[in-house]
């Protein structure tokens, strides 16, 4: 059983300080968890509902082009994602109505849930464009690495919880707590070939473990391990003739280079471009995009954002940036103000996750780093991406939502008092920290 | 924890702020060239729209080659396979495949192409299907909708009738009908993925028929050889396109420009000459192939007929010849000689073996380059003694001869001292200039040709145009420049043997042209075969007249010209006899030319003439090159052709004969089916036109040589209004002014009034006629040069060309302008015992005597009394110690000896056949 140790050491400190959860900065006081104890961050709620509606907006601007010619429907593509984001929709709101501890209970089960579901994939996967990475439920089609994702950051948060801040100090627990997500990124790198979600993966849980942890220099060194490895990889391609490279080298040579490569592999990056580059400070408008009529194939898809550069200009995509920015900031306050440190780990993978994706779609739509299949959030065509989204979303709004209470319920009374007034509340608690 | 949410915020918030600093690079340093990239990739599938190109069609209208539209049949998988339902069946797939199999396609083929490229758009799945097919097919797809339509019209109908007269019955069997014909419809409404694209294939509806005058245009509409080559841009029209671009607003917009068609060529050629000409030529090559060697009936036959008046090309025609559907066809190599290594033919002749033995393109071509030649244009050789006629022309046109002349063949003539024979080799006795040319006669054209002297020889030689492109609008003419001996460099054989055709080349174009310019009174036109160019909707874009390209001889020469080659056919000795069509008299010259190296008994034969003899309208050139017989100098192969060939083309012009028929001629012609409609009748005559030249026969001996111009029976005086040498107008009542004028020069009097840019030669003489005349020769005497001017000709000669001998022989009347040559060449016949060398002579105007104007002088007499007049008789006279020998004429006309270094090898290699040098 691992941990063991720290459970006696946890169960110690519980003891101690006659709390049951720890919570950063909080009084050693006897307390419990309430949900429903402050009102929901609805600045955050308000950002991702418009991020989803502009989503949609600009996913019906970028598909209804080719969507009219495959299927003869502008809308298949709207239709089909309206329909993954009202489930969204709807898991969002159950999710923000569990509370998260069950979660912690349940982060066994679900992480093995996932690992069932991507190891389905080698029997009942379907391909597309050459890879394995969708399964069938009659019509829906479900990508397990999305859900794989979420899993990790459940049994993550409730691993380093339980490890706790001073246990990993230790490396072989930093190592037992990242065991599962390396684990899941293995599978889904080499069952769906699919790097950029096995990258995540692993930058969620990495992401978790650096905010968990106290000190610096352990990451630096693996930061600028992974520096090193990343310029020896370039290296290494550029060594490597064309011929016998394999198709990840072939993208860095892209990358370097993707005119060179303007009939093969370099066409979808230097399509990208022309998109960026020929929309200008406010775009052709919206709807009047050219590389959609054909240029970027699968427009919506991963280059959606060369899309909105096009149609929307600088302008309208640095509002997006500025807006995952402000969606990030949101996050980062509710895992700071949440109630323990699970729930404020759970909102530090979400905000992980979603910054993280985000980075990389756009690095690679503009061609900052070689090509990988990343989506972006909200904007992108996917529906087990919207769907776990908006789940995780559920999650954080749960988070922000539940707060410490004292075991009096006198006490209790008065924390309600108080949470007319969260701000102050919020800000207080920051203080002590 | 806190510290570290906010360093991995910072750190996030720094990489947002990276990227949105990349998007701005990008659109700082890229954003232009970006722009323009993306403008500059939206090529909307644009797909192109083929052209027509244009239609070649006869004089009368007859199509030799056009463009037909055709479909190819697109096949699009793609679209076949997107009705792939998730349980893997396909609705579509089985009508389209029926569908398939309706266009006359494979239907396993087509089901493997569906299967195994799912996602192709674009399959050419049958080409060239044609329109009737193409409609066919359409209409068996409609069949069924209208057959629904038909029966739901009965059932309403039926429906309609008041309800006692319904027949429930028969209302349940229309509506089984219906459900039928539905089912029906509804199949082929799941026909999908076929489309028709229009294209244009190249048609030759005549076959092998005039194939080596047209040419062929390949699949890209590129001209090869003939016609086709030399009118390629004319011929093809400029494609459209259909393409889709961006507005204003972004939005994609159709446009098509439609395709330009190509012009229409009408030829000059009239498709049923040009079929009598082929029809023969076959016949010929059918009778002589495989005679002596396996092989065609000849290295080439060729024929051409020509409009002598305007150099219009009427018919064209070489053998063998090709399919021009089929050009690549290598059978018809089998029987061509076997070619060397500079294309050259050899003694050797291809079998089938040898044909199957070419394995590499580059010899297959060579020997349908070969096959696809144009003999008429692209080929040269020695012409022989058909060449005999121009040799006479230059003596008297250079006035070293008068025409007059009689010469001594003893069978050989020593030259340059070298003896070269006359194929008679015991020698024709004294011969008459016509009778030299009547009986081909090589030792009297030598002696004419040694006083007409080598230079004036030469230069008459490019009067004639003999070296020079004709620059007929046909690919591939010959340059014969080389082949022909300039003045400084003739010796005296060569000077010898090219009077009668031997060691220079010439091609069947040029020498039917100079020809031509021979019978019609000088005037040199350029051959053509394109008469006009019309656009795509009919309307003429250009017409092609007849171009003057110069004058060769003066009217007198011509007519000394007709009537010694008329004497070859109709003369007692003549060597054409047999070239004469039944019911017609015509005038020619037959040709046998020794090709080089000579010894080896190969021969070309020919026969060049014009028809009719009273009023010539066209030329033909028969050439035979090396008869498949032996031996190969048969030169009456040549004349049967011709024969055959002007015994259905002249009643098919509408030429009236004048020749009496024979029983056996009759019966020939009854065979033709040509007896009754045009055999000769005296009534005829009062029907035809009036005549311009030569429509009396003054003389009684059967030949029109006298002018009749207003139909009284007297002769009339010939004129020529407008100075130009032709004769256009007519004297009829003798008072010097012209009363009847041909206002188009076709030697046909149509008018009384003069046309209007004619003036009256009475009153305005040409120029040199104003000049000072010389006492002695009676010449014009140039004022400013001291140089004499011929009266007739306006030919300035050179101070050298007129000897003393001469002075005295013209007797010049000065106050009426006119030469009134009436002591003519008295002196002619004291020259030399055996060969009158008659080295300068004031060209002959025997008969004349009347007193009209300048330029009529020459005329009228002119025919009519050669040979008759008294100072004719003087020149005989010198010869009367030799009789007129009776001896046969023999076929064999040359008989060259050749030393083995002699001058003549000298000569540029004779190449025969040789590529032509286009």
């Amino acid at each position: 059983m691992p941990f063991a140790a720290e459970k006696q050491d946890m169960a110690n400190q519980i003891a101690k300080s006659n709390i049951r959860r720890r919570q950063p900065g909080r009084s050693a006081q006897p307390a419990h968890l309430k949900f429903g104890g402050q009102s929901t961050d609805y600045s955050m709620v308000f950002i991702v509902l418009f991020l989803v509606t502009f989503g949609l907006v600009m996913l019906y601007s970028t598909s209804s082009y080719e969507a009219g010619i495959e299927f003869g429907d502008a809308a298949h593509y709207l239709k089909k994602q309206l329909f993954a984001t009202a489930l969204g929709l709807g898991g969002m709101l159950f999710m923000s109505r569990v509370p998260y501890l069950v979660w912690e209970k349940l982060a066994w089960g679900i992480y093995i849930a996932s690992v069932i579901l991507v190891l389905m994939i080698i029997p009942f996967g379907t391909s597309a464009n050459g890879a394995k990475r969708w399964i069938y439920f009659g019509p829906v089609s479900v990508q397990p690495a999305e859900f794989s994702k979420l899993a990790v950051i459940i049994v993550t948060a409730m691993l380093i919880t339980r490890c706790g801040p001073q246990g990993l100090r230790y490396l072989k627990n930093c190592g037992l707590v990242l065991l599962p997500a390396v684990i899941q990124a293995i599978m889904i790198y080499f069952i769906t070939r699919n790097l950029s979600s096995a990258i995540i993966i692993l930058a969620i849980a990495g992401g978790m473990l650096f905010v968990a942890a106290r000190d610096y220099w352990r990451f630096f060194a693996l930061f600028g391990l992974i520096a090193v490895a990343a310029v020896g990889a370039v290296a290494l391609a550029l060594e490597t003739s064309v011929s016998d490279s394999n198709f990840r080298f072939k993208r860095i040579l892209v990358w370097m280079d993707p005119a060179k490569y303007a009939d093969d592999t370099g066409f979808q990056t230097l399509q990208a471009l022309y998109g960026i580059g020929s929309g200008g400070l406010f775009g052709k408008g919206l709807g009047q995009s050219m590389q959609k009529l054909g240029y970027i194939p699968e427009a919506q898809n991963d280059m959606i954002f060369s899309i909105i550069c096009e149609e929307l200009g600088l302008f309208g995509a640095v509002s997006i940036i500025l807006l995952f920015a402000i969606l990030t900031w949101r996050l980062r306050d509710i895992a700071m103000q949440a109630a323990d440190l699970y729930g404020s780990l759970l909102v530090t993978g979400v905000m992980t996750h979603i910054a993280v994706q985000v980075i990389l779609n756009i690095a690679v739509v503009t061609n900052a780093i070689p090509n990988t299949g990343v989506t972006l959030p909200f904007f992108s065509y996917g529906g087990t991406s919207v769907l776990f989204l908006l789940a995780e979303i559920g999650l954080v709004i749960n988070v922000s939502r539940t707060r410490l209470v004292m075991s009096k319920p006198a006490d209790r009374r008065r924390q309600e008092n108080r949470s007319g007034n969260r701000r102050s509340h919020a800000k207080g608690s920051q203080s002590r920290a | 924890m806190k510290r570290k949410l906010r360093t991995l915020f910072v750190i996030l918030t720094i990489l947002f702020a990276a990227l949105a600093g990349r998007l701005l690079s990008i659109n700082r340093t890229n954003g232009e060239e970006y722009k323009k990239q993306v403008l500059s990739q939206q090529a909307y599938d644009s797909r192109e729209i083929p052209f027509k190109r244009g239609t070649i069609t006869d004089a009368k209208g007859t199509v030799l080659a056009t463009s037909e539209l055709v479909y190819n049949v697109i096949l699009d998988s793609w679209q076949v396979n997107s009705g792939t339902k998730s349980d893997g069946t396909n609705p579509y797939l089985e009508p389209t495949l029926q569908a398939a199999a309706e266009l006359g396609l494979d239907r396993e083929t087509i089901a493997g192409y569906i299967k195994d490229h799912p996602d192709s758009r674009y399959y050419i799945a049958k080409k060239n299907l044609s329109y009737v097919d193409k409609t066919a097919y359409e209409d068996k797809l409609a069949a069924p909708a209208k057959k629904v339509g038909n029966i739901r019209e009965q059932l309403k109908a039926e429906q309609e009738k008041p309800k006692a007269e319904q027949d429930e019955a028969k209302i349940t069997q229309i509506q089984a009908q219906l459900d039928a014909a539905n089912r029906e419809k509804e199949n082929m409404d799941l026909v999908t993925g076929i489309w028709f694209e229009p294209a244009y294939i190249r048609s030759y509806p005549n076959g092998t028929e005039l194939s080596n005058v047209l040419g062929f245009a390949n699949n890209s509409n590129v001209g090869m050889t003939g016609l086709e080559e030399y009118y390629n841009s004319t011929l093809n029209g400029t494609p459209g396109r259909e393409y889709g671009y961006l507005n204003d607003e972004s939005n994609l917009e159709r446009t098509t420009i439609e395709a330009t068609d190509g012009n229409n060529l009408v030829l000059t050629i009239d498709f049923n000459i040009q079929s009598i000409i082929e029809k023969y030529l076959k016949k010929f090559n059918d009778e002589q192939a495989d005679k002596v060697r396996e092989g065609y009936g000849a290295n080439n036959v060729g024929c051409i007929i020509q409009d002598i008046h305007n150099g219009d090309i009427l018919g064209m025609a070489s053998y063998p010849n090709y399919d021009l559907s089929d050009p690549y066809d290598l059978s018809r190599i089998v029987g061509m000689p076997v070619l060397d290594d500079k294309d050259n033919p050899t003694d050797e002749y291809m079998t089938q073996e040898d044909v199957d033995a070419l394995t590499t393109n580059e010899q297959k071509s060579r020997y349908l380059n070969a096959l696809w030649r144009n003999f008429c244009i692209s080929t040269y050789f020695e012409p022989g003694s058909v060449a005999k006629p121009f040799t006479l022309a230059a003596g008297l046109e250079s006035g070293k001869m008068t025409g007059d002349e009689t010469y001594y063949c003893g069978g050989s003539l020593e030259v340059g001292g070298w003896e070269i024979k006359c194929h008679n080799t015991d020698g024709d006795g004294v011969l008459t200039v016509d009778q030299a040319i009547e009986r081909s006669c090589n030792v009297a054209l030598m002696q004419m040709a040694q006083q007409i002297g080598v230079e004036d020889f030469a230069k008459f030689q490019r009067i004639f145009s003999f070296g020079l492109k004709t620059n007929i609008d046909l690919a591939g003419e010959a340059r014969t420049d080389s082949m022909i001996i300039p003045a400084d460099k003739m010796s005296v054989s060569d000077l010898a043997t090219n009077s009668f055709g031997q060691n220079f080349d010439v091609t069947m174009i040029e020498m039917i042209t100079a020809f031509s310019s021979l019978i019609n009174g000088g005037n040199n036109y350029q051959p053509h075969v394109v008469s006009k160019i019309t656009s795509p909707s009919g309307a003429t874009i250009r017409n092609i007249q007849p171009r003057l390209v110069k004058k060769t001889v003066s009217e007198s020469t011509s007519a000394k010209i007709r009537e010694a080659t008329l004497a070859v056919v109709a003369g007692a000795n003549g060597t054409g006899h047999s070239a004469r069509p039944a019911g017609y008299m015509i005038g020619g010259k037959t040709g046998t030319a020794e090709t080089y190296p000579r010894g080896n008994g190969e021969y070309v034969v020919s026969f060049m003439g014009y028809a009719p003899a009273d009023d010539p309208q066209i030329a033909i050139y028969v050439v035979i090159d090396r008869i498949n017989d032996s031996p190969q100098d048969q030169t009456g192969k040549a004349t049967a052709l011709t024969r055959e060939i002007l015994t259905e083309v002249l009643p098919y012009l509408n030429i009236y004969m004048t020749e009496p028929l024979t029983e056996a001629e009759e019966e020939e012609l009854q065979k033709l089916n040509l007896a009754n409609t045009y055999a000769y009748n005296a009534d005829n005559i009062g029907e035809a036109p009036v005549e311009l030249i030569k429509n009396l026969d003054s003389d009684g001996d059967g030949v029109m040589d006298s002018v009749d111009g207003d139909g009284d029976g007297s002769a009339d005086l010939e004129m020529d209004a407008d100075a130009d040498g032709v004769m256009d107008c007519v004297d009829t009542n003798g008072d010097g002014i012209p009363d009847l004028f041909d206002t188009d020069n076709d030697g046909v009097v149509d008018s009384k009034e003069p046309p209007e840019d004619v003036v009256d030669p009475t009153i305005l003489p040409k120029t040199w006629t104003q000049y000072e005349r010389d006492p002695v020769t009676g010449y014009f005497i140039n004022p400013t040069t001291g140089l004499l001017i011929d009266p007739e000709t306006g030919y300035t000669y050179s101070d050298s060309t007129m000897g003393e001998d001469n002075a005295g022989a013209t007797v010049i009347e000065d106050n009426a302008g006119a030469t009134t040559p009436d002591t003519a060449l008295e002196e002619a016949g004291t020259a030399g015992a055996g060969t009158a060398v008659n080295t300068e002579a004031v060209p002959a105007d025997a008969g004349g005597g009347n007193d009209s104007g300048a330029a009529a002088a020459e005329a009228a007499a002119n025919d009519a009394a050669a040979g008759e007049a008294a100072a004719d008789e003087t020149a005989e006279g010198g010869q009367a110690a030799e009789p007129a020998g009776s001896q046969t004429v023999q076929d064999k006309e040359t008989q060259t000896q050749q030393p083995g270094s002699g001058p003549v090898e000298a000569q540029p290699v004779t190449a025969w056949d040789g590529t032509a040098a286009q």
